[in-house]
C-alpha cells in the first residue's frame, strides 16, 4: 500500500515537474525518487554518452560555473568551429606542406584526419542545474592537487615530452618506439585511450564515449565502448587478494541509500595515471604502462591506486557520477570529480581494436626506418 | 442427490480433476522445471558464470585424437610441425564426440577446399592464435568461463577469452550497419527459451581450430534453455549460403561454475601475442 | 572574469581538433611530415574497422599503371551513430586525399588528413561537437597537470 502511494506521488510529482522543465529534476527543490527494480534498488540501467565540453581541469580565469549567457556563447562558438570544419575544401588543392602542416598534439604535424570522424560533445555538463567548467570539484579550484616528489621523478620522462604547444610530432623520449610494450595502452589496443575503461570513467573529448549499465542484485556491469571492456562490479563482495591485478582493477559495490558506491583496487602495478594537456585548456587523463625495468625500480605506482565511484540516478535520463581518486604515490592528496551521464538512445557498436591494429605496425616499422636512416648518416 | 449418484458424481469430479492436474503436470515443451530461478518478469533467470565442457574448440565434429593441430608427414604417419614440436603432448589434439547434430558439415565443394587449406595453414590462419575475437558460436565453447548478466530489461554476455562481449538487443534495431567480429545479437523469448538471432558478421572468425569457417553471410540462431539450476541446454543453428549447402545445428550443455568465488578474470591476451605479431619490428628483435 | 571565446582559425585549428589521442604523438610516429601526398582516384575497398577506418584507393602512377594506397581515417562508430553504413562509400567513388605518407616508405599508406570528393565537399558531415581548444589566444595560459 505504501509502495503504491509512493508510486502515485512519483507519478504526480514527475508530471508536475516535467511540465516545468525536461531537464533532470534533482536540485530543483524536490527529492527525485528513481524507478526501482524488483529488489527495491534504484534502476541505474541505460546507455549513456559521456561526451562533454567540460574539461577535466578548470581552464585559467574561469569560474566554477558558467552563466546561461556564457554557456550559450561558448557552445555556439564551438558549434561555429564545427561548421567551419565541415565547409568544403578545394578539389584542386595541393598536397600539404613538406615539413609538416604545423598541427599540434596528437595530430603530429601531419594533420591527423578530418573532424567529421569525431564526436567530442557539444554541451557543458550540468550538475544540480549548474554548467560546470571542470570535472574536478575538489580541490575547489578545479585543478588536480600537486604531484608527489616521487611521482614527479617517475613521470619526469613523460612530463618532459613536448607539450601540445611545441610538439614536433615525434616523441623524443629515448626508446619510445623500441618495442610495442613501450607504446601507450591505447595504441596497443589494451585499453581505450584516456580513461575510457576507467575507473574513473572520463570523457576523452574525441569519440565513442558511450557506456551501458546492466544491473542485477549481485552483479552490476558497465560496458565501455572502447575497447569493448566490461567492468563487472561484484556486489557486497570482498576484493581479490593483492597479488591478483587487473587492467581495470577489481570492483566491489554496495548501496548507500539510493547511491551505488563502487570501490576499486588491484590495478596492474605497471599502470600510471597522469594528466596531459591535449589542447590549451583541455586536459586528458592518460593511462599508460611503464616498462618492466622502471616498474621494478619504482615498485609499481599503480598498485596503490584506489578509486571510489558513486552513481546516483538524478532524473529519467541522467545519472550523477562522482569519483574520488586516492593514489598516495602520485598525488599529494585525494581528489574528486563529478559530472552527469546523460542517457542516449544510440547503441554501442563493436570496437574491435587489436583485430585491425595496422597503426601499431606502421608506427614500429616507421621507427625502424628512422633507425636505419640514422645509421646511414 | 442419492448416495450412489453423489458417489458417482464425486468420482467423476475426481477423475476430471485428476485429468486436469495431469494436463497441468505435463510439461509444455521448453518449460523449465521449478528448480530454475526466475526473474520478477517470470522469465528464467540466466544469470551466472557458465562454461562448456567439451572438445568442440579443437574440432566441432567427432574426431579421434591426433598428434598436433599443425602436422607434417613423418616416416610412419603424421608428426607435429617443427614450430610446435617442443610442446609435446601439450600440443596434442584430444578426441571429442562432437557437437554437430548428424556430425556432417554440408560444405559447398569450393568451401570444403578452403577448409582443407585452413587446416594446412592453421598457424597462420586461425584467428585464435592472434587472440582475435572468437565470433559466435565459437565464443560459447571456448574452454573458458563466460558470464551472463540478465536483468529485467537487458541481457549481456561477457566472455573471459579476449574480453569478448555481446550486448543482446531485446528490441530489433534493424540490419547491422557494418560487419563485426561478434555480430549483432537480437533476443526474444520463446516460452522459457531465449532465442538469439545473430547477423552482421564479418568473414574473419572460425568455428574451431580445425579450419571450419564461414563467410560474411553467416546467420546464427541460438537457443538458451536453463533446464536446471546448473545447466543451460544450448543450441546454435548455422546458416551460410556462401559456404554450406543447407543449415546445420550444434548442441551442448553449458554448466554453471560452482565455485563460490566464480568470476571472470582478465584474459585479454592481446599483450601475450605482441612478440608474435610485432616482435620482428623491435629495435632489437629476439631470435625467432 | 574576462570571458574567452574560442578563436576561429580555419585550417590548423580545425585539424588540431581533428586529431585523436590514441596516444599523443601517434600520428607523428606513424606518418612522415617530409613526405606529403596528394592522391586522386576511385575507392577500391573500405575497411570499416577500429581503431581506424582504412579506405583503399587506386591511384595512377606517374610512369603509368596504377597502385593501391591505404588511407587512414578515424573510428567509424560515431559515423554509424549518424546513419552511415558499409554501403555509404560505394566502390568506385572518386575521392581526393591530401596527407602524408607512412614513415616506412615501403608502405603505400597515408593519413587521411583531408578526404573530400573531387568538388571539395568533405566525405561526411560528422556530429555537431568539436574538440576545439577553449581559447588559443592567451599565451600566458598555463597548461594544467604539470
Amino acid at each position: 500500500m505504501r509502495r503504491r502511494l509512493l508510486l502515485v506521488t512519483i507519478l504526480v510529482g514527475g508530471l508536475a515537474l516535467a511540465a516545468l522543465s525536461p531537464a533532470p529534476i534533482a536540485g530543483q527543490g524536490q527529492a527525485y525518487s528513481p524507478p526501482r527494480l524488483a529488489d527495491g534498488q534504484p534502476d541505474l540501467q541505460g546507455t549513456y554518452d559521456l561526451a562533454t565540453l567540460t574539461p577535466l581541469e578548470r581552464p585559467n580565469g574561469m569560474n566554477a560555473v558558467l552563466s546561461r549567457e556564457e554557456v550559450a556563447k561558448l557552445e555556439g562558438a564551438v558549434a561555429a568551429v564545427v561548421a567551419l570544419g565541415a565547409r568544403p575544401s578545394s578539389g584542386e588543392r595541393a598536397a600539404p606542406p613538406k615539413g609538416g602542416d604545423g598541427s599540434r598534439g596528437a595530430a603530429g604535424n601531419v594533420g591527423g584526419y578530418n573532424s567529421f570522424w569525431l564526436d567530442p560533445g557539444s554541451t557543458f555538463t550540468m550538475v544540480n542545474g549548474e554548467a560546470r567548467t571542470s570535472i574536478v570539484v575538489d580541490p575547489s579550484d578545479g585543478r588536480l592537487p600537486p604531484l608527489t616528489p616521487a611521482a614527479r621523478q617517475r613521470l619526469g620522462a613523460l612530463l618532459a615530452r613536448p607539450s601540445a604547444e611545441n610538439d614536433p610530432g615525434l616523441d623524443p623520449t629515448p626508446g619510445a618506439y623500441d618495442d610495442p610494450e613501450r607504446r601507450p595502452l591505447g595504441e596497443r589496443c589494451l585499453l581505450g585511450f584516456g580513461s575510457a575503461a576507467g575507473p574513473p570513467a572520463l570523457p576523452n573529448y574525441f569519440y565513442n564515449n558511450l557506456r551501458k549499465i546492466v544491473q542485477t542484485p549481485d552483479r552490476i556491469v558497465i560496458l565501455n565502448e572502447m575497447v569493448h571492456d566490461v567492468r563487472v562490479i561484484r556486489m557486497n563482495a570482498q576484493h581479490l587478494p593483492s597479488h591478483i591485478r587487473k587492467w581495470a582493477g577489481d570492483s566491489v559495490g554496495r548501496w548507500e541509500g539510493d547511491t551505488l558506491v563502487v570501490d576499486t583496487t588491484n590495478f596492474n602495478a605497471d599502470q600510471i595515471r597522469y594528466v596531459v594537456a591535449v589542447a590549451p585548456g583541455r586536459t586528458l587523463m592518460m593511462v599508460e604502462s611503464i616498462g618492466a625495468e622502471e616498474q621494478d625500480r619504482l615498485s609499481g605506482p599503480g598498485k596503490d591506486l584506489h578509486v571510489i565511484e558513486r552513481f546516483t540516478r538524478v532524473g529519467e535520463k541522467a545519472l550523477l557520477y562522482r569519483f574520488t581518486i586516492e593514489d598516495p604515490g602520485t598525488w599529494e592528496r585525494p581528489w574528486t570529480g563529478e559530472f552527469t551521464w546523460p542517457a542516449t538512445d544510440q547503441p554501442i557498436y563493436e570496437y574491435a581494436c587489436h583485430e585491425a591494429n595496422y597503426a601499431l605496425e606502421n608506427i614500429l616499422r616507421g621507427a625502424r626506418q628512422r633507425d636505419a636512416e640514422a645509421t646511414k648518416r | 442427490m442419492s448416495h450412489l449418484a453423489a458417489k458417482v458424481a464425486s468420482t467423476l469430479v475426481a477423475v476430471a480433476a485428476g485429468a486436469m492436474l495431469a494436463l497441468i503436470a505435463v510439461p509444455v515443451v521448453g518449460q523449465a522445471p521449478a528448480s530454475v530461478p526466475r526473474l520478477a518478469t517470470g522469465r528464467p533467470d540466466l544469470n551466472g558464470v557458465w562454461q562448456a565442457l567439451n572438445e568442440a574448440n579443437f574440432d566441432i565434429q567427432m574426431h579421434a585424437a591426433r598428434p598436433a593441430m599443425a602436422l607434417r608427414a613423418g616416416p610412419h604417419g603424421q608428426v607435429p610441425v617443427a614450430s610446435v614440436l617442443a610442446l609435446g603432448a601439450v600440443g596434442a589434439v584430444p578426441p571429442g564426440v562432437g557437437v554437430v547434430e548428424g556430425d556432417a558439415l554440408p560444405y559447398l565443394p569450393d568451401a570444403l577446399k578452403t577448409k582443407r587449406e585452413n587446416q594446412a595453414n592453421w598457424l597462420t590462419r586461425d584467428p585464435e592464435i592472434k587472440c582475435y575475437l572468437p565470433g559466435v558460436p565459437r565464443a560459447t565453447y571456448m574452454p573458458y568461463p563466460f558470464q551472463i548478466v540478465h536483468s529485467e530489461s537487458s541481457l549481456l554476455i561477457a566472455y573471459e577469452y579476449a574480453g569478448a562481449v555481446r550486448d543482446v538487443f531485446m528490441k530489433d534495431p534493424g540490419p547491422a550497419p557494418v560487419d563485426s567480429w561478434m555480430g549483432q545479437s537480437v533476443g526474444r523469448w520463446d516460452g522459457d527459451t531465449l532465442v538469439v538471432d545473430v547477423t552482421g558478421f564479418n568473414d574473419q572468425t572460425w568455428f574451431d581450430r580445425s579450419g571450419n569457417f564461414h563467410s560474411d553471410a553467416l546467420h546464427v540462431v541460438e537457443r538458451y534453455t536453463r533446464t536446471s539450476r546448473d545447466v543451460i541446454a544450448y543450441e546454435a543453428t548455422i546458416e551460410d549460403p556462401k559456404v554450406f549447402t543447407r543449415s546445420w545445428k550444434m548442441s551442448m550443455a553449458l554448466y554453471r561454475r560452482q565455485e563460490s568465488n566464480a568470476q571472470l578474470m582478465d584474459f585479454k591476451c592481446v599483450e601475450f601475442v605482441e612478440e608474435l605479431m610485432f616482435g620482428q619490428w623491435r629495435k632489437n628483435p629476439l631470435s625467432r | 572574469m574576462r570571458m574567452k571565446l574560442p578563436i576561429v582559425a580555419v585550417g590548423a585549428l580545425a585539424l588540431t581538433a581533428a586529431a585523436p589521442a590514441m596516444a599523443h604523438h601517434a600520428f607523428g610516429g606513424e606518418f612522415d611530415s617530409t613526405r606529403p601526398v596528394l592522391l586522386k582516384g576511385p575507392i577500391v575497398k573500405v575497411e570499416w574497422v577500429n581503431p581506424h577506418t582504412w579506405i583503399h584507393m587506386e591511384v595512377k602512377k606517374p610512369d603509368g599503371g596504377t597502385e593501391v594506397w591505404m588511407i587512414e581515417g578515424g573510428s567509424p562508430n560515431s559515423l554509424l551513430r549518424q546513419g552511415i553504413t558499409k554501403n555509404s562509400l560505394p566502390i568506385g567513388t572518386e575521392i581526393v586525399v591530401d596527407g602524408y605518407q607512412a614513415r616506412d616508405h615501403t608502405l603505400k599508406r597515408a593519413n587521411g588528413r583531408n578526404i573530400t570528393y573531387p568538388d571539395g565537399r568533405k566525405l561526411f558531415f560528422g556530429s555537431s561537437g568539436t574538440g576545439a581548444p577553449r581559447d588559443g589566444a592567451d599565451p600566458t595560459e598555463k597548461e594544467p597537470g604539470r
